[in-house]
């Protein structure tokens, strides 16, 4: 437990460091790049001055620490605006859509898999493997526009894009969650299939339960552990595969603020971007992981 | 029989790019009679925004598509085996410092890194390629040092050792011969996935610029005009489905082939 806490500390640092270190991987002068080579040299100065680029690297880095933990993260160059203030405004709407995405996902992957389970070897569960395994290596910037297209280009039910209407964000959280209920169904399928021949289900047949107690209380019940770590880490890829999805639908997020940081070549903004969504995802891991030895005491005695 | 799909439909994204090439299709030819209009004889798959062959454009974009895959999946291959090796046969302290570098490039979601690394050098073809190999070689690097930690103790690594082999000899003539089968498997899945990603880079605006062709960049163009001209953005998404699929269950067979890795 405390060589896990430890190894998340260094890996929080170590993030830290890498997206610190960003703003020099700029090539040439980045205050140059950002303020574009018309800028006079009393305003490069003053920003230069402001991100603290004169001083010694030591020290940037302290002060880019000191700064973070007070919840600073600097002020945007393009708006002038505490980036803080940005984050607040993005951050909620694009929890809102993880979470949803995170229940279709579930919602659909879960029965699926079980499904497939109980049909081991028929056709039904070919056909749900074989549409599983390939829907979870389409990208998102491949299913967004095609379920556009489908369901608000040719059908009209839902709204193209942007935040306008309650039912806009049902086409970006399906894309997000169409994903990982491919990855669910997968796993459910597995975990279900391994615990359906242990002895305590046979014991439970022979009981007299019925098929749906049996697979809903005994089998389902334990099988769900894998499944619920497999939740956890995809939570994190769902926060940035939003990256891609809220920049299709125009979806005000932290990660369509990403991509417009990066067009104005805002990097401050960029910066703190990136570093909330890889904080966000160590977080959700680091909580996964500890709630996994918690629910299954055998892994604290294999470790 | 999945398998004989999907060589050939790989065979057939081959075989058009030659027949493009063979019949010089200009993807940078604009005809503004034809923007956005749909399919015709003269125009197999319709045009884009500036009346520009579709066709010709998606072909034109296997190619690069192609290119920037191929070339990454090499350096971040290599890069990857090498520190790989590094940490798995020496050990301690290097193995430590290495580990903990990999950690923290995982602790990235997905694309994210290469989001940012392509966001501070810049658009381009070359910068893109920068970006993608930045944080490809993290992979490779895992897989290697598992290996090597596990082969470096075999009877054969230490009976070359004993008759004072040099540790690039005993790398290069004792080990890695044993990991190609892997790292053959290894590298089929990064070609789809470096695929995906410069896709997802381009159609961000992060990745090839224009006027060159990419499909993800084609992608997003098709997602700005879909309202009027559906086929463009439904034609270049199938095609990018037909090339992934094929590559991964490509990369399926030759998995179970080889028989190196278990289903994940």
């Amino acid at each position: 437990m405390i060589k896990r806490l430890l190894s998340f500390c260094t890996v929080v640092f170590g993030v830290l460091s890498l997206t610190f270190l960003l703003i020099h991987l700029v090539p040439g002068d980045p205050v140059e790049v950002m303020l574009g080579e018309s800028a006079s040299l009393a305003d490069r100065e003053a920003l230069r001055a402001d991100l603290g680029l004169n001083q010694p690297i030591a020290k940037q880095f302290g002060s880019y620490l000191s700064r973070l933990a007070h919840a600073d993260f600097g002020v945007s160059i393009h708006t002038k605006t505490p980036i803080i203030a940005l984050i607040k405004t993005r951050y909620p709407a694009t929890l809102k859509l993880a979470c949803l995405a995170l229940l279709i996902g579930v919602g659909i992957g879960v029965p699926l898999g079980v499904y497939a389970a109980l049909k081991a070897g028929h056709w039904q569960d070919l056909l749900v493997t074989i549409i599983s395994v390939r829907l979870s290596a389409m990208p998102a910037f491949w299913l967004g526009p095609m379920l556009m297209l489908i369901f608000a280009v040719w059908l009209g039910y839902l709204p193209v894009s942007g935040m306008d209407s309650p039912s806009s964000i049902v086409l970006p959280a399906l894309t997000l969650g169409f994903g990982l209920s491919a990855i669910l169904t997968r796993m459910t399928r597995t975990s279900l299939l391994e615990v359906l021949n242990d002895d305590f289900i046979r014991t439970a047949r022979a009981k007299g339960l019925s098929e749906p107690q049996v697979i809903l209380h005994h089998a389902l019940r334990a099988a769900l552990l894998p499944i619920i770590t497999i939740v956890g880490l995809q939570m994190g890829s769902l926060l940035a595969g939003t990256v891609i999805t809220e920049t299709i639908f125009s979806w005000d997020g932290v990660g369509r603020l990403l991509v417009e940081s990066i067009e104005k070549r805002d990097y401050p903004v960029t910066q703190a971007c990136v570093l909330l969504v890889a904080l966000s995802y160590v977080v959700v891991n680091l909580v996964t992981d500890l709630l996994y030895r918690w629910a299954d005491p055998r892994i604290k005695l294999a470790h | 029989m999945i398998k004989t799909l999907s060589y050939s439909i790989l065979l057939f994204w081959l075989l058009a790019v030659l027949l493009g090439r063979l019949f010089q299709l200009d993807p940078n030819q604009i005809d503004l009679n034809a923007i956005l209009s749909s399919p015709t004889t003269v125009y197999w798959l319709g045009n884009d925004d500036l009346g520009r062959s579709i066709l010709a454009r998606l072909l034109h974009g296997v190619e690069v598509s192609l290119l920037v895959s191929v070339s990454v999946t090499l350096v971040t291959m290599a890069v990857g085996v090498l520190i790989g090796m590094l940490a798995g046969f020496y050990g301690g302290k290097i193995d430590q410092v290495l580990m903990q570098v990999t950690d923290v490039f995982l602790a990235f979601p997905g694309i994210l890194l290469a989001i940012a690394f392509a966001a501070v050098l810049g658009p381009g073809l070359l910068n893109l390629m920068i970006a993608l190999s930045l944080t490809g070689w993290v992979s490779y690097a895992r897989l290697t040092r598992g290996q090597a930690l596990s082969l470096r103790d075999r009877q054969h690594v230490q009976a070359a050792l004993s008759l004072g082999a040099s540790v690039p000899r005993l790398i290069v003539k004792h080990i890695l011969p044993l990991l190609t089968s892997v790292l053959v498997v290894e590298a089929t899945y990064s070609l789809a996935s470096v695929m995906i990603a410069e896709a997802s880079l381009s159609f961000l605006g992060l990745g090839i610029q224009a006027p060159n062709a990419s499909w993800g960049a084609m992608l997003r163009d098709g997602v700005r005009y879909m309202l009027v001209a559906p086929h463009y953005v439904l034609i270049v998404g199938l095609s990018l489905m037909s090339l992934i699929l094929a590559i991964n269950l490509g990369g399926d067979s030759l998995r179970d082939g080889l028989d190196v890795r278990q289903e994940r």
